[in-house]
């Protein structure tokens, strides 16, 4: 018999109360991971390909109050822009859907070749969506989900604008981090019921990434004390500024996170204590023939961290598997387009149980060191 | 009298309980022989399992020297004692205290863990020790498989698989039936007799106490 045997077997003893303590580590760190993914999705969106070289230039007052197309004209002629297009919310509802299932931008169609290079679209979806109008291109998702294709048609019923408008697909796109939107054309929507001359926002590519403060900069000197001052950021900086108007979330997802470890150290260490207290007469026994309080401590501390980690690695597992080779957006119908369990997570959620295994230890192993053989020997079975 | 391996001199041992301190040894002085059966008699409360305790190390004195193999026991630490537990003394308890989660083997084995003997010495110890109690065809049983005079042989196995000077019996007969019993006493003398160890034995019972070489009594805390 070797040490990690005697261990195992004690650790087995009570088959039923191992499993249910095995079980519910797994399923708080499970629980855990969970919430560690989805406040960085929410607090850290993906970064698509070309990111560092594109700028958001909203209206300085809110991200509502539009801008003048006439802006337009001047952010192309400040040196390092490469391209600009507009970037309008339609807000359009699908068919007899309850509310807005996924969002559109009226665009310039030059665009998608140069300041959303990242979606990629079939040749014959980039010329339909430059020559027709009323053409619009649709991310995979999207369109899997309505079971869209280039060349149908359908409508939607604005909840900005009055009335509603008839798009034609031109292609379906995908490659970039969320594959839901829909681009359609800002000359169509002059064309029809929006407001011409004026665009939500502009997104501009620059030339390099070295020249990103410059431009940035730039235009927002371009617009200043005019009726429409700007502010100008990289796509980063706009994406923190939009989630930080969720609320304070990442609190919310902290504080339950809290919870969680709070309520396993409970029930671990009380899982632990009771472990050890039914034990308390062999402990004593052992200690009689000679084991020594380092020992024990070593046999209680090996034993929780044994359970601990078990539980860690069946529940992190599970997590890692199911958000990996799952089909997220379809798990949490299209709220999470990816739920990545970064190694940084999986260190930080088997650290937590390490920690757990340690912490669960103390109190039975305070006891067995204090407890004397004679005392521990009257212990009843 | 051959040299003595125990030696105790003004032994007291004081209980506090509350406002009152109850005396459960007072000032005892006692010699015991190497290849002695010692058997310590005596009501309930005499002192005589304390007695036994403080000699095996697992209890501290109040006052008073407690030499074995003239090391002074109560002068030794806790981490000293553990050792000197593991490596001079075999217990052998009333209600057998086996690991029931492990096999005859594996408990007779547990000691040794300690020790830095390789995985086969271990082996072919605990296979000596089951067999010096003649249990050599039940080493996978585990306790509950086992009969109380078997599972009490069990404990002696583990109590001489170090090979200990002194073992230590806390009425080892005490949950057995008289045949039962009587194994168990026969094996304890073969162990004086044969291997030459110092057995220290409490028992409340006249004919256990016989097989022992010397009887000694205790009343209130004093040799009587």
């Amino acid at each position: 018999m070797t040490i990690s045997a005697f261990i195992l077997k004690n650790a087995l003893r009570n088959k039923r109360r191992a499993l249910l303590s095995v079980s519910s580590v797994a399923a708080s760190l499970f629980l855990l991971v969970t919430l560690q993914v989805a406040l960085r999705e929410l607090t850290q969106p993906p970064e698509s390909s070309g990111a560092e070289l594109r700028v958001a230039v909203r209206n300085k007052i809110s991200l509502t109050n539009p801008l003048p197309a006439r802006q337009r004209g001047v952010i192309e002629r400040i040196p390092g822009v490469a391209g600009v297009t507009p970037f309008t919310w339609f807000g359009g509802k699908y068919k007899n859907e309850g509310g807005m299932t996924f969002a559109q931008f009226a665009i310039d169609p030059k665009a998608l070749g140069t300041v959303f290079n990242d979606a990629k679209m079939d040749a014959a979806g980039y010329i339909a969506f430059n020559q027709q109008k009323d053409s619009c291109v649709i991310g995979k998702i999207t369109a899997e989900k309505y079971g869209l294709k280039p060349g149908d048609r359908f409508s939607l019923e604005s909840t900005v604008y009055p009335g509603s408008l008839t798009f034609r697909v031109a292609g379906i796109y995908s490659g970039t981090p969320d594959d839901r939107n829909m681009l359609f054309r800002q000359d169509y929507l002059d064309d029809s019921i929006g407001m011409p001359g004026y665009v939500g926002m502009w997104w501009l590519k620059v030339k390099s990434a070295a020249g990103m403060p410059r431009v940035i900069a730039a235009v927002n000197k371009a617009f200043e004390n005019t009726s429409a001052e700007v502010r100008a950021e990289s796509e980063r900086a706009f994406q923190l500024g939009f989630i930080s108007m969720l609320g304070n979330i990442k609190a919310l997802v902290a504080s339950l996170s809290t919870v969680v470890v709070f309520t396993l150290v409970l029930v671990s260490a009380s899982t632990m204590s009771m472990a050890i207290r039914e034990r308390f007469r062999e402990l004593a026994i052992l200690k009689a023939l000679g084991f020594r309080r380092r020992e024990l401590f070593a046999f209680i501390l090996a034993e929780s961290f044994g359970l601990a980690v078990a539980g860690a690695v069946i529940g992190i597992g599970a997590a890692y598997c199911l958000y990996t080779f799952g089909d997220i957006s379809k798990m949490t119908h299209g709220i999470f387009v990816t739920f990545e369990v970064t190694p940084r997570i999986i260190g930080f959620s088997a650290m937590v149980a390490a920690l757990l295994g340690i912490v669960s230890a103390i109190a039975p192993s305070l006891s067995v060191a204090r407890m004397s053989v004679v005392n521990g020997l009257k212990t009843l079975d | 009298m051959a040299e003595p391996i125990v030696q105790i001199r003004n032994l007291s041992k004081i209980y506090q309980q509350g406002e009152i301190n109850v005396t459960a040894l007072d000032n005892i002085s006692l010699d015991i022989a190497g290849a002695e059966f010692l058997t310590l008699m005596g009501p309930s409360g005499s002192g005589k399992s304390t007695l036994l305790h403080i000699i095996a190390g697992i209890d501290r004195p109040t006052s008073g020297e407690c030499r074995v193999q003239n090391v002074d026991v109560t002068k030794l630490n806790e981490s000293q004692l553990a050792d000197w537990r593991n490596q001079n003394v075999g217990f052998i308890f009333q209600t057998f205290n086996l690991i029931p989660v492990l096999t005859a083997a594996e408990n007779v084995e547990l000691p040794l863990l300690l020790t830095q003997l390789s995985k086969k010495q271990r082996h072919n110890q605990v296979a000596t020790a089951l067999e010096l109690v003649g249990l050599s065809d039940r080493s996978k049983h585990l306790p509950r498989q086992l009969s109380g005079g078997q599972e009490q042989r069990v404990a002696i196995a583990r109590a001489l698989v170090t090979d200990p000077a002194l073992i230590v019996a806390d009425e080892p007969t005490g949950n057995l039936d008289s045949h039962s019993a009587h194994e168990v006493l026969g094996v304890l003398q073969s162990l004086r007799r044969d291997a030459g160890k110092t057995i220290i034995m409490v028992t409340h019972d006249p004919k256990a106490a016989a097989f022992g070489t010397r009887q000694i009594h205790l009343e209130k805390g004093e040799l009587s």
